[in-house]
């Protein structure tokens, strides 16, 4: 039974009238009145949103969502380092962040941590020793294994405290920071700010042209479809990732490239589903009324066209932007996105690559980053989807 | 139904255990399989092979086409031309056992060995050497390096390659099958070290012809007279092997029977690459220094490559004012850039001419030694500088684009450099332009830059090679720099002064002064190039200019 | 029927054709030639290379070269490789690239089918939980980080596999994963959904009510609908692999076409971008065309006859 308690209620306002055999005359009731009473009290799109709410994975994605994008406004500003602030007395200091750092959880403690191997512990620890500049006050060495004189046998746990070697007891890099000394916790900000804002502007210049192409396409049909859909398909017939590579060799890289690149691709997933909706409902009877009434083609489409196939259109956007993440990163990765000193996720993810041996903590943050709003995206995406389905409707 | 649900779920999970197990017994067997074979091929049939990383495909293997470091390099291994590198890179006995030089200069007579074989058994002659460098210049050819490194050398390359007289007309010519007699244009002190280059190779004529446009695109279209031949290679292979050549004549030397070669770009792959021991040697990347520079094969190899910022003074006129130049090439720090991002061994150049390159004929002193730090990292100098320039252009603030690489490294590089820029000079906004190698070259031809990171590597053993970059509309100027004291002094060091080269060098001092006189490039460093090498490899040298790498004395050592 | 595949095939030449078009024009408004540092090269020098690559005739007579090089499978030389017809270069490079996907689509569909038959099964249920999950995961992250943390834990630490570079089968099963990742949680995705919807159908209830047993009702009733519009979602996929291939390949140093052609788009060797681009766009419209066809053998539901529209 999955009977909610919801469904339990509009029934018992419903059967005030015959009250004894209660049982079997709450079935029939129910046939007959859900659509009366439910109808009016809700509509379509306020049911939709508590079946969306109802879904804890999507509602949390929406609050994680937030407080990412304030974040990246915000972030920068909550501490005085600069996106470009450059210091090489400062390269590559791991992630220090006050309180976490007396914790035991490893990442946020500012030190750097390595296994070093060598014949006998004397021998591992010199290796430790000249791997962190010799600065032999702030190393502690933890043997792992004696060894017994061969090679690389024995193994030691080298700490690095860095902070102290270089004197800046009183600095924090929160997320450390890269090769060229700027703070990792304004960059991520950053970068992300700059990856959601092409990723939106992208997606919502997909849509303008997508709604509009496949509402023409659809709406109008015959020949004007036979051409717009032929465009189409030519278009789809190039896989995007192509498109958009050629696109970036045209264009000098920056931002406005990259969106140019994304949109010309973007839109055409758009343009198919809101053609095949459009074309759907053009014949039912409502827009048929709507036109007997002599209503003009642009009513038609923005009062009672539009308003049907929104949902259709939020939930393929929801799905633009994440793609749109991807192909910034795919770009900015292969080198072809932004410029520095700019940041995007793509840059950072990139530049992390670089150093993944050594100072991972330079990957895992943004690519943690990248990960946690593409599944934000998806979750919205499939919550949207179910809310948006009537079948799903509880 | 409980219960069948988990029956159902049991089924998964052993059809999920099997395939795992199918795919983990296949890839284990393969695993040791691989490994039987791997040290079957390197030791127990007494076959000595090393395994190289190579960072791209070969371009191309045609002499007279080749203009890369890799081309470079593989011809350099298989063909073999009048003269070798040595360890020390002074020319020893290649095909030529020597030669004469005329007492102007002028005439330089070969004598070659008589039992050099090309791979297909037939003698190597002085008329191989005739049809290749004519088919170096020959317009129809169409090589860069050709005319780049035989005009104003030998008598009438350049008018050959105009087209103006026949390919006959070059200034050389078989007096018999093993003598070889050239005529210069002008006295070259440096011609025996050009004699090793690759665009100097000899070419089999009638194999040549034969192949036509196929020429050189794969193993079968190339012969072969060097230390090594070429197996399976095509011009997109991704995977080759130099085989000792049992036809060269000095075969008793060559000591490894084959040296694998596969391309990896990757540095980081490069690496595991090393530690997993496929391959036998890894260059180590900037950012990776810091983990290998304990480990006991590091080394590092120091390069005679410089680089510096070109800096265009046709597209700004803000770069055409000496102070504004001045103030750049003094304004960021490059001793942290060298020992913080670089880390690999490179040096800060403040000159143009590299460290350990050349001496001075009379004194042996290293060129950079004498004539010093020519400019030096001064912050104060340069923002007075920079003040003072800006004063005399009327304006306060200044907007210049800098265009760099896009490897890992120089990514790192060009940002600090900008940084360091816009930072020290207060009104400068300097914006990055990051792009890949080729693109580059279209735009320092087009002059579509401000500032621009470039290098140089050398081509020949002379201070020329550097400094014949910035002749007035010399073709890699390509920043419109001119100074007509600086062409003359160059003039007459490859013309007047061309048999004494105690003379030649004062030029070139003097040269290299007036260049930072006008401020005319910032040197930024010297390269090097941090490496894992396994102790295997032994006997490999390092070249100054041609082919990186010499192999023919290579040998492999015991792998502990 | 046979109408209908005549015109699907029309459109798809119409298609590449105008692909080959846009990108010939593209690649002309383009700077770069085969000459690189162009100044080393005389004037006579540059005309005789420009000849040899037919860049000195005027543009439109370079265009109906290209075409009819085209029609015979030529598809000019590349500038970067000298004297090598990209034809050769693509045909060399297709290998690695097509066995990768294979396996990956193959792999990563039966395990997709497999991780979605397991959660509409366990529907609601921690299982269920745990391979949405993982199917979301898997459709989310971008495969260049994934593949970058399956190169560092698997070759890298435990040394497993090799690192990189191609030769026999295990120097596949890394690349492989990193690329099925997509299509599994795909197919995941998609099965799940489909098979909720199939198991609450009425058809599904009569044979339970029959006393069919579970196991046979999954996988004989259920699991066999279920699959059929899964045919629909694997043009996606192929399409994702192909373009994954580009980050994959250059990680993993496979020598495939996706690795090819972003060396391309590096180094402005215009005819192998060209080419490259055509191929990728004519495997593109073929699967599709294929999926399509298949699509209306299989399911006796759709027709696809020639005059329904």
């Amino acid at each position: 039974m999955e009977g909610t308690t919801a469904d339990m209620e509009k029934m018992k306002h419903s059967s005030t009238e015959s009250a004894p055999k209660e049982l079997f005359v709450l079935a029939q009731q129910k046939e007959d009145t859900s659509e009366k009473i439910s109808g009016p009290s809700r509509t379509f799109f306020q049911d939709a949103r508590r079946t969306f709410f109802k879904n804890k994975f999507a509602v949390l994605s929406v609050i994680l969502l937030i407080i990412i994008i304030i974040m990246s406004f915000v972030g920068p500003t909550m501490n005085d380092h600069g996106i470009d602030d450059q210091d090489l007395a400062r390269a590559k200091m791991p992630a220090r962040v006050p309180v976490l750092e007396n914790l035991p959880i490893p990442g946020f403690e500012g030190v750097l941590r390595d296994e070093f191997k060598g014949s006998n512990v004397e021998e591992a620890t010199n290796n430790a020793y000249s791997r962190y500049d010799n600065q032999k006050d702030f190393i502690d060495i933890e043997v792992l294994s004696e060894g017994d004189g061969s090679k690389n046998s024995a193994e030691v746990r080298a700490t690095y405290r860095v902070y102290e070697a270089k004197g800046m007891e009183d600095e924090y890099f929160w997320l450390g920071t890269d090769s060229l000394g700027r703070d990792q916790w304004t960059r991520l900000w950053e970068g992300t700010k700059v990856s959601l804002l092409i990723a939106f502007i992208a997606a919502l210049i997909s849509l303008v042209i997508g709604v509009a192409y496949g509402g023409i396409a659809g709406y109008y049909g015959g020949k004007v479809d036979d051409v717009l859909m032929r465009i189409l398909e030519v278009l789809v017939g190039i896989p995007s990732l192509v498109v958009i590579l050629l696109m970036m060799l045209v264009l000098d890289p920056g931002i406005t490239s990259i969106v140019i690149a994304l949109t010309i691709t973007g839109w055409t997933g758009m343009a198919r589903i809101v053609r095949g909706e459009v074309m759907k409902l053009k014949n039912q009877e409502f827009v048929l009324a709507a036109r007997t009434l002599g209503q003009s083609n642009k009513r038609i489409i923005i009062k009672h066209l539009l308003p049907n196939i929104s949902g259709i259109i939020i939930i393929n956007t929801m799905f633009t932007i994440p793609d749109a993440i991807f192909f910034e990163a795919f770009l900015s990765f292969i080198g072809l996105g932004i410029t520095p000193p700019q940041a995007s996720l793509g840059t950072l993810i990139n530049t992390g690559f670089d150093n993944i041996m050594l100072y991972p903590y330079m990957l895992w943050f943004p690519a943690i980053m990248i990960s946690v709003i593409m599944i934000a995206f998806n979750l919205i995406g499939d919550g949207l989807r179910d809310a948006f389905d009537p079948k799903m409707h509880k | 139904m409980k219960l069948k649900k988990w029956a159902l779920l049991l089924a998964f999970g052993l059809l999920l255990g099997l395939l795992a197990a199918c795919g983990g017994g296949d890839s284990e067997d393969a695993a040791t399989e691989g490994e039987g074979t791997e040290q079957s091929a390197d030791s127990a049939d007494g076959e000595n092979v090393l395994h190289f990383i190579n960072g791209d495909t070969i371009p191309s293997m045609d002499p007279s086409m080749a203009t890369d470091e890799f081309g470079f390099q593989f011809i350099g291994a298989t063909m073999e031309g009048l003269y070798r590198l040595d360890e020390n890179a002074q020319p020893v006995e290649g095909i030529a056992t020597g030669h004469k030089v005329s007492e102007d200069g002028l005439t330089w007579t070969f004598t070659l060995r008589e039992d050099a074989q090309w791979s297909n058994g037939d003698p190597v002659t002085a008329h191989d050497f005739v049809y290749a460098w004519q088919r170096a210049v020959d317009p129809n050819t169409g090589s860069e390096y050709g005319p780049y490194m035989m005009s104003g050398v030998i008598k009438n390359a350049e008018a050959v390659n105009e087209g103006e007289v026949p390919v006959e007309e070059l200034g050389v010519t078989a007096e018999d099958d093993y003598t070889l007699v050239v005529e210069l244009e002008q006295p070259v002190p440096y011609f025996e070290s050009l004699t090793t280059f690759s665009t100097f190779m000899p070419l089999n004529e009638k194999f040549v012809e034969e192949q036509g446009d196929k020429f050189a695109t794969s193993t079968d279209t190339l012969l072969f007279n060097g230390p090594y031949t070429l197996e399976n290679w095509t011009s997109t292979a991704q995977e080759w092997d130099l085989v000792k050549n049992e036809n060269y004549w000095d075969a008793d030397t060559v000591q490894v029977d084959r040296i694998n070669h596969v391309v990896v770009k990757d540095p980081a792959t490069s690496v595991r690459l090393y530690e997993e021991g496929s391959v036998d040697r890894a260059t180590i990347s900037s950012d990776l220094v810091d983990q290998y520079s304990t480990h006991e094969d590091y080394q590092v190899v120091p390069e005679t490559a410089v680089f510096y910022i070109k800096m265009n003074q046709t597209r700004n006129e803000a770069l055409a004012n000496v102070n504004i130049r001045k103030a750049i090439s003094m304004g960021f720090n490059k001793d942290a850039l060298v020992n913080e991002i670089l880390n690999n061994g490179s040096i800060v150049a403040n000159g143009l001419i590299p460290k350990d390159f050349v001496n001075l004929p009379d004194s042996e002193e290293d060129f950079r030694e004498v004539n010093g730090d020519l400019v030096t990292f001064d912050l104060e100098k340069a923002q007075e500088y920079w003040e003072k320039g800006l004063a005399e252009l009327g304006i306060d603030s200044l907007e210049l684009e800098l265009l760099g690489g896009d490897s890992e490294t120089s990514k790192v590089m060009n940002e600090y450099v900008a940084n360091q820029l816009s930072t020290n000079l207060p009104g400068l906004t300097v914006n990055l332009k990051n792009v890949p190698f080729e693109q580059r070259l279209d735009l320092d031809t087009n002059m579509d830059y401000d500032l621009q990171i470039s290098g140089w590597g050398p081509d020949y053993l002379d201070p020329f090679t550097f400094l014949s970059l910035w002749i007035t509309d010399g073709g890699n100027n390509k920043m419109g720099y001119s100074n007509e004291e600086y062409d003359a002094l160059l003039q007459e060091a490859q013309s007047e002064l061309a048999t004494d080269n105690a003379a030649r060098y004062e030029n070139f001092l003097e040269a290299e002064k007036i260049l930072f006189e006008d401020a005319a490039i910032a040197p930024i460093y010297q390269s090097a190039e941090a490496q894992l090498v396994s102790p295997k490899v032994q006997g490999v040298h390092v070249n100054p200019f041609g082919a990186t790498y010499e192999y023919k004395w290579a040998s492999v050592g015991s792998a502990e | 029927m046979v109408r209908y595949v005549l015109r699907r095939v029309v459109y798809m030449l119409i298609t590449l054709f105008i692909i080959a078009t846009l990108s010939f024009f593209l690649m002309k408004m383009l700077p770069g030639s085969p000459l690189n540092a162009e100044d080393k090269l005389s004037e006579e020098q540059k005309q005789i290379v420009l000849e040899k690559y037919g860049l000195n005739d005027p543009v439109p007579v370079q265009y109906v070269n290209y075409l009819a090089g085209l029609v015979k499978g030529d598809l000019g030389i590349s500038f970067a490789f000298s004297n090598t017809p990209v034809t050769d270069i693509l045909m060399d490079r297709i290998g690695p690239s097509a066995q990768l996907g294979a396996q990956a689509l193959v792999v990563g569909t039966i395990l997709g089918v497999l991780l979605g038959l397991i959660a509409a099964v366990f529907h609601n249920g921690f299982l269920d939980y745990t391979s949405t999950i993982i199917a979301v995961i898997g459709t989310s992250i971008p495969n260049f980080v994934f593949a970058g943390i399956l190169q560092y834990f698997f070759a890298s630490e435990l040394q497993w596999f090799p690192v990189a570079l191609w030769g026999d089968f295990k120097h596949t099963v890394l690349p492989t994963m990193a690329l099925m990742i997509f299509p599994m949680a795909t197919a995941a995705r998609f099965v799940r959904t489909e098979m909720v919807e199939v198991m609450g159908s009425n058809y599904i209830k009569t044979a339970r009510a029959k006393g069919i047993g579970e196991v046979g009702i999954v996988f004989k009733h259920g699991l066999r609908n279920a699959l059929i519009p899964l045919i629909t979602v694997i043009g996606p996929m192929a399409v994702s692999l192909m373009t994954g291939s580009m980050v994959i390949e250059q990680i993993f140093a496979i020598p495939g076409i996706g690795e090819q052609f972003v060396n391309s788009v590096i180094m402005n060797d215009y005819p192998t971008i060209m080419g490259t681009t055509l191929l990728f766009a004519a495997l593109f419209v073929a699967i599709i065309l294929i999926i399509d066809l298949l699509y209306g053998l299989i399911d006796p539901r759709i027709r696809i006859g020639g005059n329904n529209s």
